[in-house]
């Protein structure tokens, strides 16, 4: 035991004797290590959140896509690369009037448009829906009200509007009953929503305008079809049951014979949550890629620095060998010295990338958080990556034969 | 036990360079008592070093029959030869070959690192330093230390795991002559006090304050001269000028 802290002194002396080469040594180490780290660091936030907003919008619901999409295609969708015209708002009216399992559904319209007010222009997100949004998506109205199904039936010009329009285009003053224009067509602000704050992309969700679904179709965009339908099921527990339950009332009502697939995709939030996490786990692939290429070269840099050591402290070798060092002692010694090369490289990484982390969550809306598990995993990772391009250069020192490494000049 | 602490037979020691064999040692048979000081004297290349090698197994022979204690070194393995140099064996090189990163009392304490026995680990450390008269010099590292003080160093660390015999391969080579002279007042005192002692050198004024010189020619063992009247070291160096004296 006395050895072995002995050792591991005569090892940090001997790095610390050459500093610089010691650095750039570890530097592939503290490369690898630390842009792994930072990089868990950061997706782990990511992931919270998009938990944290889906969760958000309730773990009973069910999101009915246009198009079919296997998971792979998830992404797609996500980033609404896909324009797809299969829904309509009769098949929402088919699901509240048939399913039993769901106590609502609502059509959405996603869309972004120009808003202004006495001369002000502000680009908005346009949410549009029908009156069972205000409970199914969890919109909390702040003053006013939300549109009604009378507005939705009648195509009003009603607008229901976020903090982020507020403040941009009334400033101080009280919207409600106030004459706004949206992409030029006139709307009477109704309501306001309060605060959500931004969500999983970084988008802020306050810069944003609901209006009546059939207003958007008919005056605003000009559509006879809807983006997206959200339904919520009874409880947790029927959600499955209502996936299959909405993907027959769908096929009856796009006529689909029984060998034709499914022209919609119905998810649900567990299924989102899924694609959440495959995605998740190709970005923690592609992390340990780059941990693993790093590493091997950080390792081949300390295989080098060690061969050049061995070399160099061959009369160091021949002393110790002739006072009675064991080949083994001999190999431990410089073992301990290339794993403490490492995992001094893999603890500068980690600080480094703590800061790193401390710094995205200052400067951005990601709420990243270093956990204890990367830390480990890095730490394991460069002792084991010492110990493994450590061994070769540590066992041509111990072979080395007494009188041969005094003779060394 | 025999008497003998170290009987060699037989040894030789050939080494090869290319098509060439060049014979160092050539079946030499020498034994070696407890408490005896012997000094091994010949011409550049004779195979002295190389005898001191063996003896001290830091190097293995070709040839031969070596006991140490009564044990067969030849039949041990790597492990054991570094336990014999460890605890039986302290050897002082002519180039002192001190760890340079170390101070005097990690570089003595170096045998006793690799020894398993940590019992009164420094108090032998201090001992052996004291011994040598170093004490004052504890926390310097050897370049801060002169010549003699770094061979003082040596024979401190090669005693201080209290060994069997110390071989000393041209312990004063590097040394002026009166810094020579209180080395080998210190082995003279070691030898005083039961330490056997073999030691190399080319001065016939040194090999004079042994017991006996071995005379090596060509690898081969020549005659033994047996000292009546060793000269005492500490004598010797009251006697000598002072170097002030000569400087005036
Ligand atoms: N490693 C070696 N490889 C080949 N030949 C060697 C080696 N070591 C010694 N020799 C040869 O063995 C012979 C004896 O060498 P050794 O060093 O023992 O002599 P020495 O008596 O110590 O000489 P010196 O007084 O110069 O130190 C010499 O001829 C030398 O060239
Ligand atoms: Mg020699």
């Amino acid at each position: 035991m006395k050895t072995f802290l002995e050792n591991i002194k005569v090892a940090f002396q001997s790095l610390a004797l050459n500093k610089v080469r010691s650095f750039l040594t570890m530097l592939g180490i503290i490369i690898g290590v630390g842009a792994v780290v930072a990089m868990l660091s950061i997706g782990t936030g990511a992931q919270n959140m998009v938990l944290e907003n889906i969760q958000d919008i309730g773990s009973n619901l069910i999101i009915i896509a246009p198009g079919e999409q296997d998971q792979d295609s998830g992404y797609e969708q996500m980033l609404g690369m896909q324009k797809q015209d299969q829904l309509k708002i009769k098949d929402v009216e088919a699901i509240k009037r048939q399913s039993e399992l769901i106590d609502g559904a609502i059509p959405v319209i996603l869309s972004s448009s120009i808003a202004s007010y006495l001369g002000d222009n502000s680009k908005v997100s346009i949410y549009a829906s029908s009156r069972e949004a205000e409970e199914i998506y969890n919109f909390e109205i702040e003053t006013g009200n939300f549109y009604t199904d009378s507005d939705v039936a009648n195509s009003s010009n009603v607008a229901v509007i976020g903090q982020t329009v507020i403040e941009d285009l009334f400033g101080k003053k009280n919207p409600i009953g106030e004459l706004i224009k949206i992409d030029g067509k006139n709307f009477t602000v109704i309501g306001t929503i309060k605060e959500m704050g931004t969500d999983q992309f970084g988008n802020d969700q306050d810069n944003m305008i609901s209006v009546p679904i059939t207003t958007a179709q008919n005056k605003l965009y000009g559509l006879d079809y809807i983006n997206l339908i959200l339904a919520k099921a009874r409880n947790e527990q029927v959600i499955d049951s209502a996936n299959t339950e909405i993907t027959n009332i769908l096929r009856k009502e796009h006529n689909l014979r029984p060998d034709e697939s499914n022209d919609f995709t119905v998810r649900s939030q567990t299924q989102i949550l899924d694609i959440v996490g495959n995605i998740a786990n190709i970005f923690t692939i592609t992390i340990a890629g780059i941990a693993s290429i790093s590493l091997l070269v950080g390792g081949i840099g300390i295989m080098n620095i060690m061969l050049v050591s061995v070399t160099e402290r061959t009369r160091e070798i021949g002393i110790r060998k002739a006072v009675g060092a064991k080949n083994k002692d001999i190999l431990i010694q410089f073992l301990i010295e290339s794993v403490v090369l490492s995992i001094s490289g893999g603890i500068v990484g980690i600080a480094f990338a703590v800061i790193v982390s401390i710094l995205i969550n200052n400067l951005t809306v990601l709420d990243t958080s270093v956990t204890i598990f990367p830390i480990i995993l890095a730490l394991s990772f460069s002792s084991v990556v010492g110990l493994f391009f450590g061994i070769y250069p540590a066992m041509r020192a111990a072979r080395l034969n007494p009188i041969d490494a005094l003779r060394y000049e | 036990m025999s008497d003998k602490l170290i009987n060699i037979s037989n040894i030789s020691k050939i080494y090869k360079l290319g098509k060439v064999d060049v014979k160092a040692l050539r079946r030499i048979d020498l034994q070696i008592r407890e408490g005896e000081f012997i000094t091994v004297m010949g011409p550049s290349g004779s195979g002295k070093s190389t005898l001191m090698n063996i003896l001290g197994c830091l190097d293995t022979p070709t040839n031969g029959k070596y006991l140490l204690e009564d044990v067969d070194i030849s039949q041990l393995n790597d492990n054991q030869l570094a336990a014999i140099r460890n605890k039986k064996i302290g050897f002082v090189f002519q180039n002192f070959n001190l760890l340079s990163r170390s101070n005097v009392y990690r570089n003595v304490e170096l045998p006793l690192i690799y020894s398993n026995n940590n019992l009164g680990r420094k108090k032998k450390v201090l001992e052996a330093i004291d011994s040598v008269g170093l004490t004052d010099w504890i926390s310097h590292r050897p370049s801060e230390l002169s010549g003699g003080q770094k061979q003082r160093v040596a024979i401190a660390r090669a005693l201080s795991n209290d060994p069997s015999i110390i071989f000393a391969d041209e312990p004063t080579g590097n040394l002026d002559s009166i810094t020579g002279e209180e080395i080998i007042a210190i082995f003279q005192k070691l030898n005083k006090q039961g330490k056997t002692i073999l030691m190399v050198t080319h001065e016939q004024e040194i090999a004079r304050h042994s017991q006996k010189i071995i005379y090596l020619r060509d690898g081969l063992i020549g005659k033994k001269e047996k000292i009546d009247n060793p000269i005492d070291a500490e004598d010797h160096l009251k006697k000598m000028p002072r170097i002030e004296d000569r400087v005036n």
